[in-house]
């Protein structure tokens, strides 16, 4: 053993420094990107895949102007470093012409600088934290956890309405502000106040016990939450253990899935969320058709993620396909700012990448339940919900 | 040849900056950044090398004190601290230092698995607690910025490296260096540490101290390097990983934190090049750690051992052979140790009871008893390791109190039965650290040379036990205490040399001004060293007095000669 | 407060039947074993994987997970009891530090990072007090608990096999001399810890949010416990991990404190090793 140590060591050395960047001609295939959260705590690998999916069926179908897409979904683990380092690694290395489908926690945020000193332009599939809405290189096709807090809490205020709504805030890093301005968008609305906000929840912690006595003990009869899945599941178990029943939970698209859905035996009053695409357990939907036929035939799961990805590759091969001349990124970058808003009915609002120097404008989600002991998601609606124009 | 000796390290560090120039010209562009996060995991490395391998402690939050350090920066940063990036990186390397010192204060009084609980409280905590709270400027997306000189990313790689290389600079003298030896000590033994007069908690302090200063500098740097700092870099897992790759690259050597930070980087992605998991890689580090845990050797030591076994593989012994000049010796003057009433018991055992003892100035008193005659434990006792012991003790007429540290700093060394000799350093560096004082070159080739020991540049890791113990007297007579209380000195010397080693110990006071007690089995050899005796039994003194009375007394024979026949 | 305390028990429960584990390997086999939650919580999800892919009834695969942590556990007991026998209680701890890292990583390559689908064992309330509800995994943990520490007690005062554990603790070399097998009965120690704390997590888990991390990780908390006993006294453990539960249920009903609530086992950590180390004591005893 002690000879192999030493032998590995220079191995993975050499490894290293034989891995050197590839080189993308003018007529080679066109280079796409994406940054993703594939390993650690938390990962979305499906955004990625569908866009890849996408990308595939057409190069199979002869490509773009007869040059194929080379699509490379690197992974940032969570992690800043390594965020800031596939960045480089795809537009710097692989010189990419644009980065479609993106989803991390981390990456918009640490990005967006490098992105505009590269004069390429994001559209990721699932933007997460608020840079993703807030620079004029990147545009997420997806609503965004704070346009669908504004849309849960409408939800719960008009729909079903609830007078005595709660928020337990998880805040990751410097989200708090974006929460508070969605929450300050639903008051300006509906002229309504939540009866209290707790943006002291920890962001995966293991008993949300004392948060739930708190809430039940303030009286809330609605809870809206910002949630990953494990945590959502031990709050609602905790709301069981504590026999609170009758409890209706507002909470996000981050929650929308059937792994969710499984996971939770007692979901109080309902589990209500509004869907940022339409919702793909609807099985019969035409909406979705097309894209439930590529991620089966792909096998790529049905959730919120590939549909993000699956769009963000569609929009952007329309946009390709419209363009005349050499495909580069300066030429990319020309044709998003100026497409003509595209509709799809897999959203309720049109996707334009455009000059805007910021892109939040996607607001329509559609309104999904999961009612106790039903296992799965249905829809609470038969049109998207959207927020008012001020 | 000493001056080359001392350019070494400066050599080698121009060719690292050299090396580090080449890689910022040379690679793509991407390499360079990772190059960057390997930096920065060798800068943490090197400070958990201090902390778990030279000191011998186990800490488990290191990328909670880069945290600190990345808030200092960030904060700074946002504040417009003048100075630039530079600076804000030095002011961060303090604070995590500063944060180190207030969790160690509490945790260090304590040892071994206990600093690794509280670390790994403190680490969790903070894992949790940073992703509420934010960084400075994170909330505005205010990036940090980077010294003007080292903007882009290839000139920061450099930057990087001049950072890394000062790091590894300043480890390698500290480590050379007084607080250096003492890590060793402590992690050796914290008896021996506090026989010469070192404090063990400061010495644990200062470790901990100087690695968390080192985590402080990583995380700054990663600040700049990403623009933002985020919780995200600093989970209690990645300190996990981090520690374990320290043990198993064994990144108490230099070199190997800095190949250990190329695994972190590496791995992750070669991984990535063959589509493996990125957790495979955690894996990978998980099984490693406890294959070098397990004895299996670390990276570190498997490659040293392949170096020295190319050049020597020999252990040096004693020497004691060439005859030594004779010093007239000193006659004995007035009591310069005086020990009264000096009781001790361990629960209802009465180890000591009632002991009178008194060390000439320039004499050698000599301490012998049968087996569990409570020799050692009056050692113990007078240089303050039993601090429930009863009675009084002066030394030069002062009363002798305190911790063991205090009392070896008034002049009162002792030597212990086993080996507390620290193998990861010199001879020389060792006998400097123990002496507590300015040596000449000459002085302690001199020392050494009298008794015959190895020297000074040879690894104590390859000396044999009995020489150990004479490196061990050696320095502490170079302190030049008042009184040496020697415990078994000759105990791993082969019998042959005890009679040379009496004749040099007989020089002692005149040679090294100091007076000894010595506690001996070797009748032949007290016989021939020491002007008056005392003899314990049962913990009592049963004769005191010159050498002839003593040996003479019928209760000594009676007592004591039946068990000499064993030896 | 009251309502915050008695919601933090359930976890109290769990971090006193961890806490017990934790001294029950300190003081019989020398070590503090970091991986120790993070066994339970790798048998935890093996079970789960069992029910749903393999369509196990829940039951027995639960059995199956708790089967399956004590084996590992065992395994990692071989291992030190063979590699570390002479080695240092830091050393095979730091072992330990290492599984931790390597199961966490594991159970995110074996089960992902989406939630499982956990059959509870337990669900909903067991009785109320004042208005305070008392869920019955609350009333299991903390029953456990205190089995668990009264069982240990028992066996380790009453029964041969109890006398020859504490003489393995205490006097090693006499005992090996004696002819007490020294590894079959540390690798015994190893495993029924596993089993335990494989048993508690799996109780526990069904009712919280789960994710590797975080359950591993309810081993710091727990440590915390054990060291009010000083990693000897079970009755302590227990009583610490029930009082550290119930401080942080009650934290966590003022925002102003909740930062408060991380730092609350870390706190009690520094606090107790303060008291209980005031003199100071030597590495080696001569």
């Amino acid at each position: 053993m002690r000879k192999t140590l030493p032998v590995l060591a220079i191995a993975v050395l050499l490894a290293a420094a034989g891995c050197a960047g590839s080189e993308a001609g003018a007529n080679g295939p066109i280079v796409v990107g994406s940054v993703n959260a594939l390993s650690g705590a938390a990962t979305f690998p499906e955004a990625s895949a569908a866009a890849k999916a996408v990308f595939d069926a057409a190069n199979a179908a002869g490509g773009v102007n007869g040059r194929k897409i080379e699509y490379k979904a690197i992974d940032d683990k969570g992690d800043p470093a390594a965020a800031a380092a596939a960045a480089r690694e795809v537009v710097g290395g692989d010189q990419a012409v644009a980065l479609v489908g993106s989803s991390s926690l981390i990456e918009c945020e640490i990005n967006e600088k490098y992105y505009e000193q590269q004069k390429i332009l994001s559209m990721p599939g699932i933007g997460v934290d608020p840079a993703c809405f807030s620079s004029p290189n990147i545009a997420p096709v997806n609503v965004g956890p704070f346009h669908d807090m504004t849309l849960t809490l409408l939800y719960g205020s008009e729909v079903l309405k609830q007078d005595d709504i709660c928020a337990l805030l998880e805040i990751a890093g410097n989200t708090l502000p974006a929460y508070r301005a969605a929450i300050d968008e639903w008051t300006k609305i509906t002229g309504k106040k939540l009866k209290y906000v707790d943006s002291t929840v920890p962001y995966g912690g293991s008993d949300y016990t004392p948060y739930i006595v708190k809430a039940r003990a303030a009286g809330c009869k609605a809870i809206t939450v910002n949630p990953v899945e494990p945590d959502s599941i031990g709050q609602l178990k905790a709301a069981q253990a504590q026999g609170w029943t009758d409890v209706t939970w507002l909470l996000l698209t981050s929650v929308y899935s059937e792994n969710y859905a499984k996971a939770i035996s007692n979901a109080g009053a309902g589990v209500y969320v509004p869907a940022e695409f339409y919702p793909f357990t609807d099985a019969a939907a035409p909406a979705n058709k097309d894209w439930r036929e590529l991620m089966a035939k792909s096998r790529i799961p049905l959730t919120s993620f590939s549909q993000g990805g699956y769009l963000a590759a569609k929009y952007f091969l329309a946009v390709l396909r419209g363009m005349k001349g050499d495909i580069t990124r300066e030429a990319v970058s020309k044709a998003l700012r100026e497409m003509k808003p595209i509709s799809d009915p897999m959203v309720g609002t049109p996707y334009v990448f455009g000059p805007a120097q910021a892109h939040h404008d996607n607001t329509a989600g559609w309104p999904i339940k999961l009612a106790t002991g039903a296992g799965k998601w249905e829809l609470a609606a038969q049109d998207w919900l959207r927020i008012p124009k001020q | 040849m000493r001056l080359a000796e001392k350019l070494v390290p400066f050599a080698v560090a121009a060719a690292a900056v050299a090396v580090g120039y080449a890689l910022s010209v040379g690679l793509a562009g991407y390499f360079v950044y990772l190059g960057v996060s390997a930096v920065v995991a060798a800068i943490a490395l090197l400070g958990l090398g201090v902390v778990t391998g030279t000191a011998g402690m186990i800490s488990l939050c290191q990328l909670t004190f880069a945290a600190v350090g990345a808030f200092v920066v960030s904060a700074c940063n946002v504040a417009g601290v003048p100075g630039g990036f530079g600076t804000w990186l030095l002011l961060g390397g303090l604070a995590a230092a500063v944060a180190g010192v207030l969790v160690g204060l509490p945790a260090l009084r304590l040892r071994g698995i206990t600093l690794a609980v509280v670390t790994l409280g403190l680490a969790a905590a903070a894992d949790l607690t940073l992703v509420q709270i934010q960084f400075p400027g994170a909330t505005e997306g205010l990036s940090v910025e980077r010294p003007e000189a080292f903007s882009d990313d290839r000139s920061y790689f450099l930057f990087a490296v001049l950072v890394l290389v000062a790091c590894g600079l300043v480890v390698h003298f500290l480590r050379r260096g007084r607080w250096g030896s003492s890590w060793h000590l402590v992690a050796f033994s914290e008896r021996g540490t506090a026989a010469v007069g070192a404090g063990v908690r400061t010495s644990k302090l200062t470790a901990f101290a100087v690695s968390a200063a080192l985590g402080g500098i990583s995380g700054g740097l990663l600040t700049g390097q990403v623009g933002l700092a985020f919780p995200a870099s600093f989970t209690a897992i990645q300190s996990l990983a981090l520690y374990v790759l320290a043990i198993m690259s064994g990144a108490h050597l230099i070199d190997m934190a800095v190949f250990g930070a190329l695994l972190w980087v590496a791995v992750p992605e070669l991984l990535k090049r063959w589509g493996v998991p990125q957790d495979w890689g955690f894996v990978v580090f998980g099984v490693l750690g406890v294959q070098a845990l397990t004895g299996r050797g670390n990276l570190g030591t498997a490659v040293r051992a392949l170096w020295y076994r190319r050049r020597s593989g020999r252990t040096a012994g004693v020497g004691l052979t060439e005859p030594v000049p004779d010093v007239e010796p000193l006659p004995p003057g007035d009591p310069v140790l005086e020990v009264r009433g000096l009781s001790v018991s361990f629960g209802h055992v009465t180890a000591l009871s009632e002991v009178d003892i008194t060390v000439p100035e320039h004499g050698i008193l000599g301490v012998i008893g049968p087996n569990g005659a409570g020799k050692s434990t009056l050692v113990d006792a007078i240089s303050g390791f039993l601090p429930r012991a009863t009675g009084t003790a002066t030394l030069g007429g002062r009363p002798l109190t305190g911790s063991p540290a205090r009392r070896a700093r008034a002049g009162l060394r002792r030597t212990f039965q086993q080996d507390r000799v620290p193998p990861g350093l010199t001879v020389g560096a060792y006998v400097r650290f123990v002496a507590r004082r300015r040596l000449t070159g000459r002085e302690l080739d001199g020392a050494l040379a009298f008794f015959g020991c190895p020297a000074a540049r040879t690894p104590l890791s390859r000396v044999d036990a009995g020489a150990r113990r004479l490196v061990e007297v050696v320095g502490h007579l170079l302190a030049r205490p008042r009184v040496l209380l020697l415990d078994e000195p000759a105990a791993g010397l082969p019998h042959e040399e005890h009679v040379a080693f009496g004749r040099r110990l007989r020089q002692v006071p005149a040679r090294f001004g100091v007076s000894v007690l010595l506690i001996e089995h070797d009748l032949d050899l007290v016989r021939s060293v020491c002007d008056t005796l005392t003899v314990l039994d049962f913990g009592r003194v049963l004769a005191s007095g010159p050498q002839a009375d003593v040996l003479a007394d019928p209760a000594v024979l009676k007592a004591y000669m039946g068990e000499t026949e064993l030896l | 407060m009251l309502q915050g305390a008695l919601a933090g028990l359930a976890a109290g429960g769990l971090y006193a039947v961890l806490a017990v584990c934790l001294t029950l390997m300190s003081r019989l086999v020398r070590v503090v074993n970091f991986a120790q939650s993070a066994t339970g919580m790798f048998g935890c999800y093996v079970a789960v994987f069992l029910a749903v892919h393999l369509a196990v009834p829940s039951w027995l695969a639960t059995l199956a997970g708790i089967l399956l942590g004590g084996a590992l556990s065992a395994v990692l007991g071989w291992i030190v009891s063979t590699w570390l026998a002479e080695a240092d209680t830091g050393t095979r701890s730091a072992t330990t530090v290492a599984v931790l890292l390597l199961l966490i990583s594991l159970a995110f390559i074996l089960f992902g990072n989406k939630p499982q689908p956990f059959h509870p064992l337990l669900a909903g309330p067991a009785f109320t007090i004042g208005g305070v509800v008392v869920s019955q995994v609350t009333v299991l943990t903390v029953a456990l608990a205190i089995l668990v520490a009264l069982g240990c007690r028992a066996v380790l005062a009453r029964t041969a096999l109890g006398v020859r554990l504490r003489a393995l603790s205490e006097r090693p070399t006499t005992a090996e001399l004696l002819g007490i097998p020294a590894r079959p009965l540390s690798v015994g120690v190893w495993t029924a810890t596993g089993v335990i704390a494989t048993l508690a997590v799996s109780i526990v888990a069904p009712s919280q949010s789960n994710d590797p991390t975080s359950l591993a990780m309810l081993v710091v908390p727990a440590a915390a416990a054990a060291l009010l006993g000083g990693f000897r006294r079970l009755d302590l453990a227990v009583l610490g991990g029930l009082v550290l539960g119930m401080a942080q249920g009650a934290v966590a009903q003022s925002d102003r404190l909740s930062v408060l609530r991380y730092f609350l086992p870390f706190l009690v950590i520094v606090a107790l090793l303060l008291w209980t180390q005031r003199k100071e004591v030597w590495d080696a005893a001569r």
